[in-house]
């Protein structure tokens, strides 16, 4: 009896599990492709089948089951679904910039499933993207792993439920502007940044212990302990020292880069992709050995002074010397030509065609933990994938129809002027601020701060 | 003269003051005297030399027709009420001597209705003084807007002019929320009613919270209030039980005492609700998940773009006030301009669409069975009815629309026992209206609360358009006077006429600073002895509205202005002299 209602509510729990993860999940079969699997070479003149969502099978002459939708794909090519590491689209809010360390806040908590920007990233071949917390901090809050799933009105439905948990970090001038200058409080140079790092891991190591001490001694006879306080920022600092989290951590320069991999080396954190890096190729080698790599821009450079330094060459040398390099956006409009900035390493640096993908596909799914499902063509993974005319790498490429999870969300054939899915009902024009789409958005909500250090400085605040 | 309107001048001494009023109220003793009814003072009690305590606080309210509550159709009956409780409703009714007799033939008579949340009659406290060492990364609790123990009490005052507005609206009882930051404090219940009273009814019936950050400080945005909740709350449990553990052994380290986790006690044990002020339907999720992590008892409120979370709402029974205001049609109304291309009218279409939905989701709530109920904040009080008519228009039905005004309101904040409808042993809060109450020209004619009876002006029915204003000429230059909360101020008010329709300009306290500014009259409306017209003020960065509405009697105009969402203000001018003759 004992037995059977276990079994029971192990049934019951398993079914709400699956109500409550419930995303569309297509079939189709596409014919006779040039299938850029990236991990495992091109196949010319091939079928990928996909069912429920999964890559099922990539072969030739694969036959549609029974009501599966067939697209001939003949003459064009197909690639994993583009995957930008670094991205503020589908966010309300991307800075609580009020204190040096907000490990607490959740992006997830202010995820907006209705901007535009993801059916851009869409048609242009990006179904998944890594909705970051900003700069403004030495540690930003809690990222999402967003997929492109255009269309839905709940915010859970657009975050990648099975990707692991990601934090921002940021060192250099953001940090030390918007708290030590803007503030008049630690951090104020790079060094209070790491002083920063070292007192808050210091802390949540004391955390730690005094809940351990207080569990332990709970679940002792008459015992009259009393819990610690709550505090869900020291805690999410050491679920970073438990390896629960990766750090994404915006950086530019290779004396901050090397300062944060002693850091993560000393506390003996392991899970760190580095992001912007473009000062990374003068510590390749050392990013390679310790972090899980690089996520840069092709050729952004010389918006502030810490960004001088820079080459485009940057992601070659890196990948050359074994860090897993990926190419990102930051930027609402970037991220619609993601393969261009991809294409660009091969004009700086002769990558070949897969490495190129590569840091467009399944290196930036290394970074986000999640390549074991997405960033490749593979049977078994989920089926987040782009049809392109022209090789998607060449100047002339034009995304054809995107998918996630084998649902198609743009076609270019039925590529309507107006997809906004939500219309003000008083204002016929809604105003566009061309300055704030065109610009990142790693200090967005901090503008408030600088009405001081602007008017001295006079400073683009990337 | 009739009888009802005798009965209301005999009452006058109920009528919140307002120069307007006092001009009107001259006329109607004119009007008493001339139709020699001049015994007025013999009805009150000769032991109150004031003159001002009624001799009877029993009424009869003969032959209206009334509608006991939602759903339920409108019977002739007549209704007793003593000492602030209905004591009768029927047609059999014997009546006791000492009942005033008011005939309501003509009347149609709702029950009150009822706020389910409002900040009519709230002042906001002062920001604390920031300390000399502040740390924007660190705020007090006070200081970053997290302060449970505040009670809307402390910042209610009945004489508020907006009280006023809502009581003219129909409203009798409502839930009154504290103004402040993301937990703003406890909300109470009042009824609008004698200013001698508290007129509380109940205090902390929940915990005003919203998810606005502190500006400039920890929490500044949505993500760092929803985190900042989070932790409020668990460190109140944990506080709860350390507590305990001190209390009841010895050696056991002090529990830190706050007043916030003090405040916060009652909502983690579930006794006291809290009331999550949300927009759209992604702030619903917002409150909701927020709810479903910590366990707290939750009402939504303020909800203006909800269509996509309908389901949501019904499928987690979630109590819900929306927004008792509808968008603006400006957009929607706005004149076509000249050869509009095809994508220029696709996209206004989309627009007009969006309104459409927007009004429609009152309807399609209902639809689902979900049982709402209005907040007024962030509606204009003289807006009200208007905007519910258009929700009704708009696939509302007239049952769901005075449901939520009573019966459903009263279920949400608890206190169905005495108050949402008209029955023997309920609070006598009543609506009197001089047709049914969605018609359109259909005017609240007097609310009673708690027994006490308030009389407003009825309108006569517009006059023909263009028709000149029996109030006299009204174009020249006018002195006026406004008394606000900010303090008394005036200027001038210059009205051209420009052969059947007027222009003019407003002069004002500039809101940016020193000196005057000037404002173009919009929407000059000049019919019988009703003058009406709007200017926008920009103030702070914000674009306010202020309408005016006065009546003219020859060289004056007595009448209130309603700034924004702040509520309605007296103002009063009087027109100079001109050496060109008025006509």
């Amino acid at each position: 009896m004992k037995k059977l209602s276990y079994f029971l509510a192990a049934l019951v729990g398993l079914s709400m599990q699956y109500a409550m993860a419930q995303t569309p999940k297509g079939s189709v079969l596409i014919k006779n492709a040039t299938v850029l699997t990236v991990t495992n070479g091109t196949h010319e003149n091939t079928d990928v089948l996909v069912q429920d969502g999964i890559v099922k099978k990539i072969g030739q002459d694969i036959k549609a089951p029974n009501g599966v939708e067939t697209i001939d794909a003949t003459g064009k090519y197909l690639m994993p679904g583009i995957i930008d590491a670094h991205s503020h689209i589908a966010l309300d809010v991307v800075n609580e910039a009020t204190a040096p360390i907000v490990a607490e806040v959740r992006m997830k908590d202010v995820v907006n499933p209705y901007e535009i920007g993801i059916y851009r990233a869409l048609a242009g071949g990006v179904t998944m993207s890594h909705a970051m917390h900003g700069s403004a901090n030495v540690v930003g809050g809690q990222n999402a792993t967003l997929k492109h799933r255009w269309g839905s009105t709940d915010p859970a439905d657009i975050i990648m439920q099975d990707a692991p948990r990601t934090i921002k970090f940021a060192l250099g001038e953001n940090p030390t502007r918007v708290h030590g200058r803007g503030r008049g409080i630690q951090p104020r140079t790079r060094m209070g940044v790491e002083a920063i790092l070292r007192n808050g891991f210091n802390e949540a190591l004391q955390y730690k212990k005094a809940w351990a001490d207080f569990n332990a001694a709970s679940s002792q006879k008459g015992n009259t302990a009393v819990a610690p306080e709550y505090n869900e920022r020291l805690q999410t600092l050491a679920d970073i020292l438990d390896g629960k989290i990766i750090i994404h951590c915006h950086s530019y320069r290779a004396d901050e880069i090397y300062m944060l991999i002693n850091v993560a080396k000393d506390f003996g954190i392991k899970k760190l992709v580095f992001q912007h890096t473009n000062e990374g190729f003068k510590v390749a080698p050392e990013i390679a050995e310790y972090t899980m790599g690089a996520s840069v821009f092709a050729d952004w450079w010389a918006y502030k002074f810490e960004v001088y330094y820079s080459t485009a060459f940057n992601a070659a040398i890196l990948q050359k010397n074994g860090v897993i390099t990926s190419i990102n956006s930051d930027d609402a409009e970037l991220i619609r030509h993601l393969y261009h900035e991809a294409a660009k390493t091969q004009r700086y640096g002769g990558m070949t065609d897969d490495e190129a993908l590569a840091m467009i596909t399944i290196n930036p799914a290394k970074q986000l933990g999640v390549s074991d499902k997405v960033g490749s063509i593979e049977e078994g993974k989920q089926a987040d994938m782009v049809i392109f005319e022209g090789h998607p790498l060449s100047s002339y490429a034009i995304p054809q129809m995107t998918f996630v999870d084998g649902v198609k969300y743009f076609d270019i054939n039925s590529d309507e002027d107006d997809q906004r899915q939500l219309v003000s009902a008083t204002e016929m024009v809604e105003p566009i601020y061309l300055h704030e789409e065109t610009a990142h958005k790693c200090m967005q909500d901090t503008e408030y701060l600088f009405e001081t250090a602007e008017a001295l400085f006079s400073l683009n605040q990337y | 003269m009739d009888s009802e309107e005798a009965f209301i001048s005999l009452l006058d001494h109920n009528k919140p003051s307002n120069p307007m009023r006092k001009t009107l109220l001259k006329a109607s003793v004119l009007c008493l005297m001339l139709s020699g009814f001049i015994s007025r003072a013999s009805l009150f009690a000769q032991s109150d030399p004031t003159g001002k305590k009624p001799i009877t606080s029993t009424y009869a309210i003969t032959n209206a027709t009334v509608f006991a509550k939602p759903g339920s159709e409108g019977s002739k009956a007549t209704i007793l009420i003593k000492d602030g409780v209905i004591k009768g409703v029927g047609s059999n009714l014997s009546l006791p001597v000492e009942a005033k007799v008011i005939a309501g033939d003509s009347l149609f008579i709702y029950p009150g209705f009822i706020d389910g949340a409002s900040q009519a009659g709230i002042t906001k406290p002062e920001d604390p003084k920031r300390p000399d060492n502040f740390d924007s990364s660190k705020p007090s609790d006070e200081i970053a807007g997290i302060t449970p123990w505040r009670s809307a009490v402390d910042q209610f005052s009945i004489d508020g002019s907006q009280v006023d507005a809502m009581r003219q609206a129909g409203f009798t009882l409502i839930q009154i929320v504290p103004e402040g930051g993301m937990i703003a404090g406890k909300s109470a219940l009042v009824i609008l009613g004698d200013d001698k009273s508290t007129n509380v009814i109940k205090e902390n019936t929940s915990l005003s919270s919203n998810l606005n950050g502190a500006r400039g400080m920890y929490p500044g945005t949505t993500v760092g209030v929803m985190a900042k909740f989070r932790d409020v709350y668990k460190n109140t449990e944990l506080t709860k039980n350390r507590t305990a553990t001190f209390a009841s052994n010895t050696g056991v380290v002090r529990p830190e005492i706050t007043p916030t986790y003090q405040a916060m006690m009652d909502v983690i044990s579930g006794q006291v609700p809290v009331l999550f002020e949300v927009g759209n339907d992604l702030e619903v999720r917002r409150a909701l998940s927020l709810k479903n992590e910590l366990g707290f008892q939750l009402i939504l409120t303020g909800l203006e773009e909800y269509e996509n979370v309908i389901d949501l709402l019904k499928s987690s029974g979630t109590k819900v006030l929306i927004q008792l205001a509808v968008p603006d049609d400006k957009a929607i109304k706005a004149k076509e301009g000249e050869d509009e291309s095809e994508e220029v009218k696709a996209l206004k279409a989309r627009v007009k669409a969006s309104y459409d939905k927007a009004i429609a989701q009152a309807g399609k709530l209902e639809a689902a069975g979900v049982p709402f109920a209005f907040t007024t904040i962030g509606a204009k009080p003289n807006d009200l009815m208007k905007s519910l008519k258009t929700m009704i228009e708009a696939g509302l039905s007239e049952e769901a629309a005075l449901a939520a005004l009573t019966t459903n309101a009263a279920d949400i904040l608890g206190v169905s026992k005495f108050a949402g409808s008209i029955e023997s042993g309920k609070m006598a809060n009543l609506v009197l209206a001089t047709g049914p109450i969605f018609e359109e020209d259909s005017q609240i004619k007097h609310v009673v609360v708690d027994g006490k009876i308030f009389e407003y002006e009825t309108k006569a029915k517009k006059k023909k358009e263009g028709a000149e204003g029996s109030g006299g000429a009204i174009a020249g230059t006018w002195d006026y006077t406004s008394e606000t909360p900010a303090g008394s101020s005036g200027g001038k008010i210059t009205i051209a006429k420009d052969g059947s329709s007027y222009s003019g300009t407003i002069t004002y306290d500039d809101p940016a600073g020193s000196g005057a500014a000037t404002s173009d009259l919009e929407d000059i409306s000049y019919e019988g002895s009703s003058l009406t017209f709007s200017f926008g003020v920009s103030a702070g960065g914000m674009n306010l509205k202020v309408d005016v509405s006065a009546e003219v009697s020859g060289n004056t105009m007595d009448g209130s202005m309603i700034i924004g969402e702040f509520g309605s203000f007296p103002i009063s001018g009087t027109l100079n002299p001109t050496l060109i003759a008025n006509k």
